[in-house]
């Protein structure tokens, strides 16, 4: 009855493939990365060693990398904040029984499949201080307020940002739908004949039950809100002054408009450290209390 | 049976590696392309070109009556907006993907291929086939760059200041022989509410028309043309005046709001719709004013009256060379571009084309009045170099990011000289 199971090395044959592809398009590109980045190099002529001076460089002589990693930072609280709090509302909302919720549900989900650079280019439009629907509908309805939105550098990050939400709320709230789904109604009925109501029923029951959902969203608004790029280099390229510079934008500019190749992917190198460092630590955190 | 399933499964797999293995080999740089081509591999010689997407209406029928005529030649055409042309060209160059031909600006954004040896040289063929006499010696001189002629020159362009005549002429205003009298129609424009001067900050280089204006204005040719070779540092006093009046013509509104975060595409909107009055626009103004359907007799230039002999800015492009191509590449690729400048076509497609072409004894473009009157006034006044072509672009950008924080105020006008300093010798020590 004590079967040794056999291992089925015909079933690991077909790993080779997948393997050979992730290793290639992946593993070895960020280690070739890693590697240029102790170097400088214009990506064309010969390369110079340079040990850690890129890194250091960066994080003691670059004013602009500094802003840059200030405003991933206050991206990724505004993600986690934000849109994370929308898409759960919009999920919430969209999972009750109402007349109309396949429409709105599309609705809702619908910016998700525009491309990041056609809605910095709809937001641009939309935020246009002289012909722009937001200061147009103010003048209309005789608010007599003006902003130049994404050219004054005290509000333009959240300007842009605002404009990311419209399109990004739509995947997280398939994801906390499809959780919300997964609910039992039979837990959910014990607990109204416990006598929660709805307020508690949500987060004593429900939030606890979606606990997976909340992993994988948390995790992915992460990783997007770390290279979040197309939108800010379609609504500002980083400007005005640099106020709104990525770490991706900043990376961008380094390799291929400065040619510094070393320089850009150290940046890179450090974004993919600073989302290890949130990512790991959470997700294996969380998978322990599992 | 389980030995043949063990089997089956054995050889799918062994298929699926081979099938990625020989994807993964689908990539080729030009050279091998090339080779291929050379040893016989392909019925036409195949070249890809990569152009302006303001072109594409001229571009795409030229190309596809040049293939059907020329059997044995194929070109292919990708197209980018300015920018991404920029960076395409730049991806490409560091992963040894450029195209058989690509459009490029002079100076610094074309000097970069050449300096790296990714350009052919095209000396000898110039040499060969007579070029001096094809083309203008100044288009061919701003196509030299580190001592290669790395370009077929494709035009030679000039910067005015375009303006409104109409809207001049109903608030009385005269075309500015001084900068006292230029500042004075702003002031007049503003009050009647119009926005002086369209333009546009995203990405930075259309802003610095003007700024460039502003310090040839207060540095005078020379010490311009030292600031631009380095010669000069830029925390002289005439960077910081020229600065100054620029974050003081932004406090007195005289650019459209948010105008720092503006495609510099839509400037020609503000202009056509009578919202502002002018804008610092080279010679190919005429052709898209054409284009939008408006009325070109509503708009002429002057030279900006910075002073001196009030110089222009100027700056060539070109049609750059893969390095790696045969001779009977260069050959096909040399007989597309006399195609597609030939004549005929310059004058089916004019008002898409940088005209008039750098050529020897080309004709002035019909219905087109303010080219010849640019080229005149360049011609008379003089030129000097467009900035972002003149400097390196890490320092060009660092110029742009002032701009926008003289803008903000975030930034007086000597922090922002010395910032540009401060990138210049960054530059230097690289």
């Amino acid at each position: 009855m004590n079967k040794k199971k056999k291992i089925e090395f015909s079933a690991y044959a077909f790993l080779i493939p997948a393997g050979i592809i992730y290793l290639s398009v992946i593993i070895a590109p960020v280690f070739y990365s890693l590697y240029i980045s102790l170097f400088k190099w214009n990506g064309i002529g010969d390369m110079q060693f340079t040990g850690l001076g890129n890194y250091v460089k960066l994080f003691t002589d670059d004013k602009i990398f500094a802003i840059a990693i200030k405003n991933n930072l206050i991206w990724i609280a505004l993600t986690i904040i934000v849109t994370m709090s929308v898409s759960l509302a919009l999920a919430v909302l969209l999972n009750n029984q109402f007349r109309g919720r396949t429409f709105f549900r599309g609705f809702f989900y619908f910016p998700c499949v525009i491309a990041p650079i056609a809605v910095a280019i709809i937001w641009r439009w939309i935020y246009n201080p002289n012909v722009g629907f937001i200061n147009q509908f103010f003048k209309t309805i005789g608010i007599d307020y003006a902003q130049s939105w994404i050219s004054d550098p005290k509000v333009s990050l959240f300007a842009i940002f605002a404009a990311s939400l419209w399109q990004a709320v739509g995947q997280p709230m398939i994801l906390f739908l499809a959780g919300l789904q997964s609910v039992s109604v039979d837990v959910l009925e014990a607990a109204t004949i416990d006598g929660a109501g709805s307020v508690k029923k949500f987060l004593y029951v429900t939030v606890p039950l979606m606990k997976e959902t909340f992993i994988i969203v948390i995790a992915t608004l992460i990783v997007s809100a770390m290279k979040v790029f197309d939108v800010v280099q379609g609504l500002t390229a980083g400007g005005p002054a640099n106020s709104t510079q990525m770490l991706s934008t900043y990376m961008y500019s380094q390799t291929f408009q400065y040619n510094n190749v070393g320089t850009g992917t150290a940046v890179a190198c450090v974004m993919v450290l600073m989302m290890m460092l949130v990512i790991v630590p959470y997700v294996s955190f969380t998978a322990k209390e599992n | 049976m389980m030995k043949s399933k063990k089997l089956v499964a054995l050889v799918l797999a062994t298929a699926m590696l081979a099938a990625t293995a020989l994807t993964g080999c689908g990539g080729s740089s030009e050279k091998d392309r090339s080779e291929d081509s050379a040893n016989g591999n392909g019925n036409a010689v195949e070249l890809s070109f990569w152009t302006l997407s303001t072109r594409q209406n001229a571009v795409e029928p030229i190309v596809e009556e040049f293939n059907s005529q020329n059997e044995d030649i194929e070109i292919t055409v990708s197209y980018y907006d300015t920018d991404g042309m920029k960076d395409a060209c730049k991806v490409a160059a560091s992963s040894d993907t450029l195209p058989s031909m690509w459009f490029n600006w002079g100076g610094s954004l074309g000097g970069f291929y050449a300096e790296n040896g990714l350009t052919y040289d095209l000396t000898d063929y110039a040499a060969e086939n007579d070029w001096s006499n094809k083309f203008s010696a100044g288009a061919l001189n701003l196509c030299t760059l580190s001592d290669q002629l790395a370009g077929y020159p494709t035009s030679y362009n000039v910067l005015d200041v375009y303006y409104r005549q109409d809207i001049f002429e109903q608030n009385g205003i005269a075309v500015p022989a001084t900068f006292e009298e230029f500042e004075s129609a702003c002031v007049v424009l503003k009050e009647k509410g119009i926005t002086p001067i369209s333009t546009a900050g995203l990405n930075g280089w259309h802003v610095m028309r003007f700024v460039e204006l502003l310090i040839e204005h207060y540095a005078g040719a020379e010490l311009h043309d030292k600031l631009n070779t380095f010669e000069e540092s830029w925390t002289n006093e005439a960077v910081v005046k020229a600065f100054e009046k620029y974050q003081e013509f932004c406090e007195k509104g005289y650019f459209p709001e948010g105008f720092i975060t503006a495609d510099p595409n839509d400037t020609r909107m503000a202009t056509v719709s009578g919202t502002a009055a002018m804008d610092i626009q080279g010679q190919w103004y005429d052709g898209q004013i054409l284009q939008d359907g408006a009325d070109i007799s509503q708009f002429s230039t002057f030279a900006f009256p910075s002073g001196g002999t009030d110089r222009l800015s100027a700056f060539a492009e070109m049609v750059q060379f893969n390095k790696n191509l045969s001779d009977e590449e260069l050959a096909a690729g040399m007989k597309f571009l006399d195609f597609y400048y030939s004549d005929e076509n310059v004058a089916q497609y004019a008002e898409y084309y940088n005209l008039p072409l750098p050529k020897t004894g080309a004709a002035m473009p019909e219905g087109q009045p303010n080219v010849e009157m640019m080229l005149e006034t360049s011609n008379e006044n003089g030129t000097f170099t467009i900035t972002d072509q003149a400097l390196p672009t890490e320092v060009a950008d660092v110029l742009f990011s002032a701009q926008d924080a003289l803008a903000n105020g975030q930034m007086t006008p000597e922090e922002a000289a010395q910032s540009i300093q401060d990138a210049i010798e960054a530059y230097l020590n690289k």
